[in-house]
């Protein structure tokens, strides 16, 4: 009976026991604590996302979420991509999502807009929970340095995208500029014109020295 | 010094006699191995959890999710957890079944009974849990009366394994399904040498060192050589009347959950 290698390794499992640990922490540190939760005791939501091989079961019992990767009974199961998932945040789309089949839900769709009110209502408030285990100093200087720091990074990563395309389009002449590019398709549109122009001349003069022929 | 094969395969030729069976790689009386398993679990107790984390490298949580996402446990269910020591099964269990549920935590030993009852408790977790002293072989309970009986590293330690797979077949109501999560044999000849040599070389040293109690670890590594087989456990589920019996190997099949239904 062999097994495959993701299951041997049991990757399914280690991915589940991280969402889980994440999410029940996150509620933790939530504001507005795991009352959300009360409402869907006992309830399940299986999501299946096409990257994936195998399915996500979300089940809420004693105030906690347990993530599983079995296939049981679920109460709503949702079949997606990670992709239409981010999508969904508009729950707008819902309806085209599912037309154009990018979103399949099977069962109580309710349960799986209450699971979404939870994850959309999470409030926390991260620097107060680092300064109650660091301090309020180490706090504010970590958050001040992560400011600096963050601007930084987008301004090497603005740097960067002008360097290198500089390097690329001028410099090596790798690729071509977006006017460059808009000037050769209206070139091809011409040339293309111009062989139409020709070629339909042509079958005008063929015709012509044929019914000259046969007089 | 003999493999781990020869000596394995000259404790078969001993358990042909019906008196005696394997502590290790000794053979003992079938009276001895009962006190002998005690005193090895007595003494690691306090400890287990902590060794488990250090001798798996926290591998054996992954390998008790994998049991239970395997379950198919639903609200409501009644589940044994035999031989549940420090409570890791029961606890996720617990959660799972829901108030309408039920869960027992069976062991033989009273050390491992109390050390699980005292971390469950701690964690809160009281509501739907019992705690049994229970001898896998002679289960006190009334018959067809769990939907899910699991047996995670404790069927090696049971002195008559068949005698105890007929009794949890006896407890589980038809439908009900049986889930033993067991050392077993790694299918690849590399990580088998690897294993033997982390087995008898590291693996003592480390409960000498962690648990001050080596000779329990030494026992803890034969008792894993002396276990059945994949395939052999397989055949002593089919023989207990077990149906649907299946198996997967874990981590190279050096840990292998076995499944079967009663119907």
């Amino acid at each position: 009976m062999p097994s495959s290698i993701s299951q041997q390794l049991m990757f399914a499992q280690a991915l589940s026991a991280v969402i889980e640990k994440l999410f029940n922490q996150a509620l933790i540190y939530n504001l507005h604590g795991t009352r959300a939760l009360i409402s869907l005791n006992e309830k399940s939501l299986t999501v299946k996302l096409a990257e994936l091989g195998f399915p996500l079961n979300f089940f809420i019992s004693a105030e906690k979420i347990h993530v599983s990767s079995s296939v049981n009974d679920s109460d709503c199961t949702l079949t997606s991509s990670i992709e239409t998932l981010r999508t969904l945040k508009d729950q707008q789309n819902l309806t085209d999502l599912i037309k154009q089949d990018k979103l399949d839900i099977e069962g109580d769709i309710k349960i799986a807009q209450r699971f979404a009110d939870i994850a959309s209502t999470l409030d926390i408030d991260w620097r107060s929970e680092l300064a109650k285990r660091i301090g309020d100093i180490p706090t504010y200087k970590i958050g001040q340095l992560g400011k600096s720091l963050a601007k930084k990074l987008s301004f090497a990563r603005q740097q960067v995208q002008s360097d290198a395309s500089e390097w690329l389009i001028h410099e090596k002449n790798i690729f071509v500029t977006e006017s460059e590019l808009t000037h050769y398709y209206q070139g091809v549109e011409q040339a293309s014109s111009h062989v139409e122009q020709l070629s339909s001349r042509i079958e005008h003069l063929t015709k012509q020295h044929n019914k000259a022929n046969s007089e | 010094m003999m493999s781990a094969h020869d000596q394995n395969h000259q404790s078969n030729n001993a358990n042909s006699d019906e008196n005696t069976t394997h502590f290790g790689f000794q053979t003992v009386d079938k009276t001895e191995k009962e006190s002998k398993v005690a005193g090895v679990f007595h003494s690691v107790a306090q400890q287990y959890d902590v060794m488990n984390d250090l001798m798996s490298f926290g591998i054996h949580r992954l390998w008790k999710r994998f049991t239970i996402d395997a379950s198919g446990v639903r609200p409501g269910n009644k589940v044994l957890d035999l031989a549940g020591g420090t409570g890791d099964l029961t606890a996720k269990f617990s959660q799972l079944v829901g108030r309408e549920g039920k869960v027992i935590l069976a062991d033989i030993n009273s050390s491992m009974l109390n050390v699980g009852r005292d971390k469950l408790r701690d964690r809160g977790l009281v509501q739907n849990i019992e705690y049994v002293q229970a001898n896998a072989q002679y289960l006190p309970f009334e018959d067809n009366t769990f939907d899910i009986v699991t047996i995670a590293f404790g069927l090696r330690n049971v002195t008559d394994k068949d005698m105890a797979l007929r009794s949890i077949f006896r407890v589980l109501k038809p439908g009900g399904r049986l889930l033993v999560l067991e050392f077993s044999k790694p299918e690849h000849e590399l990580v088998n040498k690897a294993y033997d040599f982390y087995s008898f070389n590291i693996l003592p040293k480390m409960g000498e060192f962690v648990a001050k109690d080596g000779d329990s670890y030494q026992y803890l590594a034969e008792s894993i050589r002396m276990h059945p087989d994949q395939e052999t456990l397989k055949s002593m589920m089919d023989n207990a009347g077990f149906e649907q019996t299946s198996y997967k190997n874990l981590t190279g099949g050096v840990v292998a959950l076995h499944k079967g239904y009663k119907f």
